[in-house]
């Protein structure tokens, strides 16, 4: 028993942390902010740096969904059309009896919700390839949204949007309080529940966790829902952000909710890693994206340097290592 | 392969071909069956002109299959086609018109693609690092590069060679055939023969001394060429370079190999099928044109149509299996 508490819990040793890729990535980040502090006035001031926070809340919310389908071995391409349906979606449902607006933004939660659930039921009983299911998921709301939105930006008039977005408690804004709450029960679902537990032995190998009597659909079904909640929830911050949705506006969040969920050490593969890494991951690109801008370069310059140096963090970050 | 010597070999030749065939038969019935409907909307398909136009907007969806589809032969996938496209259109655009002409320009549009191709290949295989996440980057980096090359839409396309690519002749429809023929030959090289094997199964094909690294890179570079080979031709048709022109074909690209039945695990699928998925995509957008829908209608029937075929193949197999 006393075995089995060491593995779980490793004594704590300055080798282990430097093996750890949530600790690695929390240490580049801080390590890229102090840097351009010195290197750029301005950049380092308490304003920016909350500025930043709350453009990698967005993210990371996203990525929450994203790292949990990861991690049980699958991939979600629809994040950024849902996030779409969701940033439309409520100024759409808006009801003349709802003066708080908190039953059209819980509405659109579960519209978003019942969409991840739709993905999970291809995946789980269908048997259709996440990526297939998810990118045709993504297609077909692309289409329905033009139908429906048209090419327009729609205002919301929602108090409690308008509060999320704007509200300062303590003078740290909403959004990033959101972020963290729903951060800690992220982690707590992923580290300290049989159901967390289930998903790093689904990505493991999803034939072992069926003999072994995980309801694999059920399980499959749930991670995709979750997922489709989390891009719902960021839709819906963003829509407070900006005040207004239109179609499109999620579609950035599909590739930055990936490249977070790598370059904070979790696994593509499946099976390993954690929400802890895809936190630092989700703010060192938001840090990567504001440097880039300081940098007074053209645009094909500025995408050439975010690339270079995705794949340069990927190299010192998200390697492969077990493979053949 | 001489057929007094070798039957047997040819036997079980055209028994692997039937066996690959099987599960693209439903598919070849949907685009005939979509082809036809096309011809009896749009009665002017059936003339040499018609046939041109349509080949037109048909080939560089299928190049951009073909150029997905080797690479999840391998087991690989990439989220860079759109911005290779958009760099070989750029390419093509500002080096026709210059001082080596058109032959210098499809040199220099086949070379980066190669070079490009094989870079990625390199980077994804040899320093292990998962592909999606490689040509993400790569996607960026590409993209960079065309906007550098040509910030706005501009360049220019000498007008005779626009002509002959994109003008009243069935040239495109040609190249697909030769593109096809080509995918044939290079099935018979060794690096081909050991595309499939790398796929379907890397650790067994390694041991056997198939040589998987150099079979999976090639097929980078090839996916590369094709891409900006697809470029090269969207700048003939438009007679000028866009540096964004591409970003469509990622997804479309990806969508058209998945109709064919080409598998995301390596290893399972056929060229024909992709080819054949590309077709559908194609036939659906211009028949959905003629009825009345609005564009944006077609991603609505794309996403249906994606799930539909590859779920049906599924559940008619486990109908069958139960009996």
């Amino acid at each position: 028993m006393s075995q089995a508490n060491n593995s779980r819990f490793p004594a704590w040793s300055p080798k282990a942390l430097l093996r750890n890729r949530a600790f690695l990535t929390v240490a580049i980040v801080i390590l890229v902010w102090i840097v351009a502090g010195f290197a750029k006035p301005g950049f380092g001031s308490y304003g920016h740096l909350r500025y930043l926070l709350e453009l990698a809340a967005v993210i990371g919310l996203v990525a929450i969904g994203q790292t949990y389908v990861v991690i049980a071995g699958g991939i979600d391409l629809s994040v950024g059309a849902i996030v779409t349906v969701s940033a439309v979606g409520v100024p759409l449902v808006a009801l003349s009896g709802d003066g708080g607006g908190a039953f059209a933004v819980l509405i659109i939660l579960a519209a978003a919700t019942s969409i991840g659930f739709l993905n999970g039921l291809g995946v789980a009983y269908l048997r259709i390839h996440p990526m297939i299911m998810t990118l045709a998921m993504a297609t077909f709301l692309q289409g329905v949204l033009i139908l429906i939105a048209g090419g327009t930006a729609i205002s919301a008039q929602n108090p409690l949007l308008a509060w999320l977005g704007n509200a300062r408690i303590i003078g740290i804004p909403a959004g990033v309080l959101l972020w963290a709450v729903v951060s800690g029960a992220a982690l707590a679902v992923l580290h300290a529940t049989p159901f967390g537990a289930r998903l790093y032995a689904l990505g493991a190998n999803p034939l072992a966790s069926a003999l072994s009597g995980i309801n694999v659909q059920a399980t499959t079904m749930a991670v995709y829902a979750v997922s489709g909640l989390t891009a719902g929830l960021a839709g819906v911050l963003i829509l407070g952000m900006n005040g207004q949705g239109y179609v499109g506006i999620g579609d950035p969040y599909l590739l930055a909710s990936i490249a977070a969920v790598v370059l904070g050490g979790t696994s593509i593969l499946g099976g390993s890693g954690s929400y802890a890494g895809t936190i630092p991951g989700a703010i060192l690109l938001v840090t990567i994206t504001a440097l880039i801008t300081v940098v007074n370069a053209s645009a094909g310059w500025r995408s050439i340097l975010f690339g270079s140096l995705i794949l340069l963090l990927l190299l010192l970050s998200g390697r492969e290592s077990q493979r053949r | 392969m001489s057929s007094l010597t070798r039957t047997g070999d040819d036997r079980l030749y055209w028994r692997a071909q039937g066996e690959r065939n099987r599960g693209l038969m439903g598919l070849f019935a949907v685009v005939a069956a979509f082809l036809a409907l096309y011809a009896y909307l749009f009665p002017g398909l059936l003339s040499v002109a018609g046939v041109s136009k349509f080949a037109q907007s048909w080939l560089p969806l299928a190049l951009v299959a073909m150029a997905q589809a080797i690479l999840m032969l391998t087991g690989g996938i990439s989220l860079a086609i759109g911005a290779t496209v958009s760099l070989g259109a750029v390419i093509a655009a500002t080096t026709m018109s210059g001082y080596f002409g058109v032959a210098g320009g499809i040199v220099a549009v086949s070379a980066s693609g190669l070079a490009i191709g094989a870079l990625c290949g390199v980077i994804a295989i040899r320093l292990r690092l998962p592909a999606i996440i490689v040509t993400l980057a790569a996607s960026f980096i590409i993209g960079g590069l065309a906007l550098l090359i040509l910030p706005r839409p501009g360049g220019a396309i000498p007008g005779w060679f626009s002509d002959l690519l994109a003008g009243n002749t069935p040239a495109a429809l040609g190249l697909v055939f030769l593109v096809a023929l080509l995918w044939k030959l290079y099935l018979a090289t060794p690096l081909g023969l050991s595309l499939y094997a790398a796929g379907e199964n890397p650790v067994g094909a390694y041991r056997a001394g198939v040589p998987v690294d150099a079979a999976r890179i090639a097929a980078y570079a090839i996916s590369g060429l094709l891409s900006t080979l697809a470029g090269l031709f969207i700048a003939a048709q438009t007679g000028s370079g866009d540096p964004v022109i591409g970003q469509a074909f990622t997804l479309n690209s990806i969508a058209a190999a998945v109709l064919g039945g080409v598998g995301f695990l390596g290893g399972r699928g056929t060229m024909r099928g992709a080819i054949a998925g590309s077709l559908l995509l194609s036939v659906m957008i211009n028949v959905m044109f003629f009825l009345g829908f609005p564009p944006v209608a077609q991603y609505v029937a794309q996403g249906l149509i994606i799930i539909g075929a590859v779920a049906l193949p599924q559940l008619t197999a486990r109908f069958r299996r139960r009996p």
